[in-house]
């Protein structure tokens, strides 16, 4: 008999199954199945919304009014955007060169010490160690920084830069870690990061600052990567557990 | 879009700021709640929803209206939120008195206890709420957030994942993470894993 996993059962009491019905006739001949689905409806259960506060609407909006000022609409400076037009093929063309020599530095240097962590995108669990809780944490700011980076048409505002900011020095510690524990790929693509946050801290934001970050330091491919270590940092906390 | 959130927008970028009012008494409950749920208390669910209206209203010259006004706040409120969170996770500091955790204190207060309760019943909810808080402190912000919408705010995964900026499958994972991760940390009084 095909149990189904955690996960499968998760989603079929969270409605977001697609396997309804044949999860709902194997839950009537399996106990065990059964039992760990009632286990995650009584997790649920457990979890169910609490009553929320009702906002003052009057005293908020007070309060907000005296913050606002005068707004007038943004005009579109397409003249800027014309000038920059070859600029951009060409610094991807030569930030593409730049990772793949990287990534063929990091392989050719790994050498000595050989561990079961390659972090480099399509392959498997990259450890089947304890890992740090905290470095989901990292790994989740990472994903969404990098999301806003990709999203963002104007130039980032100041909580995104501020948040990249503090993510610069916790980055170093993690990227360091890497390297001691010789996670040498993941240090690899916590490095890449690093260079993206250090960007953004140093650099003064212009309208087409984003755009230029996206170009130089294909944060697709690097946001793709932080979600591999996030998704192996996942599979080796299952193992663990 | 709405069209009198449409006309509101257009009066405050032609220099009204009163105007701001109309979508404010429209969305300022939803977000404030939304703040709520990532945050875990009152006080901080009102400084997240002050910042977001303050940070939307500036940003309204750039916001194209080719989604909802409310889809767009919503992320707002979202990041908004999880940056706090993430903050005061830094700050250890800040956990410090709530190890104590009583709930009498008003920034900590997320449910009130039953007045005809006796003391046993008191107790056993200040226990519960407890266990509740630090089961929901071990996931992560994204995790927290993705579950507290969809699992108590019924949001759909696809606006979850639009306002977090994540694909659809990241926020169901995300959801699938948080749901795991709780079942595990009841599970010792629960009575074990089944």
């Amino acid at each position: 008999m095909k149990h189904f996993s955690e996960e499968e059962l998760i989603a079929y009491q969270l409605q977001e199954s697609p396997d309804t019905a044949a999860i709902c006739s194997h839950l009537e001949n399996c106990s065990e199945c059964a039992d760990l689905s009632e286990s995650i409806a009584e997790t649920l259960r457990i979890f169910s919304a609490e009553p929320a506060p009702q906002p003052d609407l009057e005293c908020n909006w007070q309060r907000l009014r005296s913050n606002l000022s005068v707004l007038t609409p943004e005009r579109r400076r397409g003249f800027e955007l014309m000038r920059w037009r070859w600029v951009w093929p060409t610094a991807s063309l030569a930030t593409a060169m730049l990772i793949l020599l990287t990534v063929f530095g990091v392989l050719f240097h790994r050498g000595g010490e050989t561990k079961r962590n390659v972090a480099v995108n399509g392959h498997g669990p990259i450890t089947v160690e304890p890992t740090d809780p905290a470095i989901a944490n990292h790994l989740d700011a990472a994903e969404r920084l990098l999301t806003e980076v990709n999203n963002t048409s104007g130039p980032l505002d100041d909580a995104t830069r501020e948040q990249a900011h503090s993510l610069l020095l916790q980055n170093a510690i993690y990227v360091r870690n890497a390297r001691d524990s010789g996670a040498l790929a993941e240090a690899a693509v916590l490095e890449n990061f690093g260079r993206v946050l250090t960007t953004l801290d140093n650099e003064s934001p212009t309208q087409h600052s984003t755009w230029r970050l996206r170009l130089e330091m294909n944060t697709s491919g690097l946001l793709l990567d932080i979600r591999i270590l996030r998704q192996n940092d996942d599979q080796s906390q299952g193992v663990s557990q | 879009m709405d069209k009198a959130e449409t006309e509101a927008i257009r009066e405050v970028l032609a220099g009204n700021r009163d105007a701001y009012r109309v979508l404010m008494d429209r969305h300022f409950c939803s977000v404030t709640r939304v703040a709520f749920r990532i945050t875990g208390n009152e006080a901080d669910a009102e400084e997240v929803a002050q910042e977001t209206f303050l940070r939307a209203y500036n940003k309204l010259p750039s916001f194209r209206q080719d989604s909802a006004f409310s889809t767009w706040i919503m992320r707002i409120v979202m990041n908004t939120a999880i940056n706090l969170v993430e903050r005061r996770n830094r700050d250890l500091s800040y956990h410090a008195p709530r190890i104590v955790d009583e709930p009498s204190a008003a920034e900590h207060t997320v449910r009130v206890a039953d007045r005809q309760a006796g003391p046993e019943d008191i107790l056993l909810n200040s226990e519960a709420v407890s266990m509740r808080r630090a089961a929901m402190d071990e996931l992560t912000p994204m995790e927290r957030t993705a579950f507290t919408l969809r699992h108590m705010e019924d949001v759909p995964m696809t606006e979850i994942a639009a306002a977090l900026n994540v694909t659809s499958n990241s926020a169901k994972q995300a959801v699938f993470r948080a749901v795991s991760k709780l079942r595990r940390s009841l599970a010792p009084v629960a009575g074990g894993l089944r």
